[in-house]
């Protein structure tokens, strides 16, 4: 049927037990930082290939399947090119005439415009990969204390961090949920005779559409379920928490933090 | 059964992982053959984690299956081009939880839901709706208009169990219906599916870790071991014979069997196909001189 696990990879953990699933999730977290700053600095295909290597690299030791990830991310990767053809049809800025490959009134093809829809694609793509390893490799609960620490300075300041990070991560860890509960209720309608796994794209999507008002009351009930647990485990908030994990950063993920800073400082300047 | 007639349904080696092929892949099933034939009552037993789930699904074709494994009425549903949508009108399932089944919010919209899918004139579909939700004890004038979120879990899996007998599969599956079940309930419940069972012949399938609720039932019994194998298949009495075997096996014997094999440690003599309450009192009288 739709195993739609399959072919959404965003939000997932997968436990291989590598290296890169052993570093400090603050290291992680840290050079995911990084990386991100790099990628809005980066304004050239070079640097892109240079820094995309770098996350090539990462997964090659993390071992997560590189078809796994590739069929999960087709939809994502499906709609980016939907995007970027408009980007090029509508491309406003400043094209020297000669440049001009084709134009129809307010569409155009120039070459300039093919390059910065290159540049955003290979910018959008490499968010994207960033995010996924990250998420791929570090499990929930290293992920909420590594950025509780992260941000944990911002206490000071009485910004609440624990609750924020704990509404981020409980928004992640929904992705997977929701997406079991997209199959569980399209299985429901597929053995009762409306069936999800045929028809064309337009019909499937129309069906999908049915789902969605479930799927919304579905998330409340949910919530409330999750707030109730909580309360009953006498839940406070996170000044009266303390950890039963201690981090520990070692010096080789110091080094790991380096290399990451370095590759994508070379990445911005050649 | 004619003679020469294929099975209703048939697994041949039936073997299942989920998300096949990616890191998050997931043995359910390993090898599982059987065939049930038209009108038979079949329970299919075994501890959590022997596939029985899969198994229920892989027969209304709900799973990624592989050809030459699955087959109704002798034909392969997993090949390109079979009709599944016919199948499921031939097929009908009761999931395990009820809420994986109510589509609509309102009882008679639910119930509704398969003949109305299936393009049953309206006038057909109201009586069937009636009929189904009457026969499960909600009365329709009164449970009609009512939100199933407003109702109570055993409310609701009947709910789900009307929606598919006002199907009219001429098969019906059913993944653990007893469980949340409050006695009286369960007696209801085993009355209708008997009644059904017998009026329309149909062919029964159900799924339970208790072989105390299958004998109730059924008078076939499969019984699996842990990731989908087949290690007991045959008329119940002759299955509840290896009672010790199955008391290995992470599944719940009926009480008068349970009983007897406790009783055997005082009685060695009492006989090993004792099914009822009634024989077992008998043999016991007997045994203890009280004529």
């Amino acid at each position: 049927m739709l195993e739609l696990q399959r072919n959404v990879v965003f939000g997932q953990f997968v436990d291989t037990g590598s290296v890169i699933h052993r570093i400090d999730p603050r290291i992680k977290l840290a050079a995911t930082f990084v990386t991100l700053v790099a990628s809005f600095l980066i304004d050239d295909f070079l640097g892109f290939a240079v820094a995309l290597a770098l996350l090539a690299l990462i997964q090659g030791v993390s071992r997560i399947p590189p078809g796994y990830l590739l069929r999960g991310s087709g939809f994502f990767l499906g709609f980016l090119v939907f995007v970027l053809v408009f980007q090029v049809l509508f491309y406003a800025g400043e094209v020297p005439e000669s440049d001009y490959l084709w134009r129809w009134g307010i569409l155009s093809i120039s070459t300039e415009g093919i390059r910065a829809a290159g540049i955003l694609g290979m910018r959008v793509v490499f968010l994207y990969y960033v995010t996924t390893m990250l998420l791929l490799t570090t499990s929930l609960v290293d992920l909420t204390n590594g950025l509780e620490l992260v941000f944990g300075p911002l206490q000071r300041i009485k910004v609440p961090v624990n609750e924020l990070v704990l509404v981020f991560v409980i928004a992640i860890k929904f992705v997977p949920i929701f997406i079991e509960e997209v199959e569980r209720l399209a299985r429901a309608q597929t053995a009762r005779g409306v069936p999800f796994d045929e028809g064309g794209a337009i019909k499937r999507a129309r069906r999908l559409g049915r789902l969605l008002v479930p799927i919304f009351i579905g998330g409340f009930a949910r919530a409330d379920v999750l707030t109730t647990a909580m309360n009953t485990r006498c839940y406070r908030g996170g000044r009266y928490r303390t950890k039963f994990r201690q981090m520990d950063t070692k010096p080789s993920d110091w080094l790991i933090l380096a290399l990451a800073v370095a590759w994508m400082v070379a990445a911005w300047l050649l | 059964m004619k003679l020469g007639e294929p099975p209703i349904l048939e697994l041949r080696n039936f073997r299942y992982t989920y998300l096949e092929d990616t890191p998050k892949a997931n043995e359910a099933v390993r090898d599982v053959s059987f065939s049930i034939r038209r009108g038979e009552r079949v329970a299919i037993v075994g501890p959590t984690h022997s596939g029985k789930s899969t198994i229920v699904d892989s027969f209304a074709h709900l799973l990624r299956l592989k050809e030459g494994q699955v087959f109704y009425e002798g034909e392969d549903i997993a090949v390109p081009g079979y009709d599944r949508a016919s199948l499921r009108q031939k097929v009908g399932i009761v999931f395990q939880r009820p809420d994986s089944q109510i589509i609509e919010d309102v009882v008679g919209a639910d119930v509704a839901f398969g003949p109305t899918a299936a393009g049953i004139p309206a006038e057909e579909t109201r009586r069937r709706v009636e009929e189904s939700v009457d026969a499960l004890g909600l009365p329709y004038p009164d449970f009609r208009l009512r939100y199933v979120h407003a109702l109570s879990g055993g409310q609701r899996r009947r709910v789900a169990i009307a929606g598919v007998i006002a199907m009219r599969t001429p098969v019906l599956v059913l993944d653990e219906p007893m469980a949340g079940l409050d006695p009286r309930g369960r007696r209801e419940l085993l009355g209708l599916l008997h009644r059904l069972a017998d009026d329309r012949d149909l062919t029964l399938v159900m799924c339970s870790a208790s072989l105390g609720d299958a004998s109730l039932l059924c008078d076939r019994v499969v019984v699996l071991s842990e990731v989908g194998r087949v290690i007991m298949d045959g008329p119940l009495s002759e299955v509840l014979r290896d009672a010790d075997g199955l008391a290995t096996l992470d599944v719940t014997l009926p009480e008068p069997v349970e009983g007897a094999r406790e009783l055997r440690k005082l009685f060695p003599d009492l006989p090993a196909d004792i099914l009822t309450e009634e024989e077992l009192e008998s043999e016991l009288l007997e045994r203890l001189g009280v004529a």
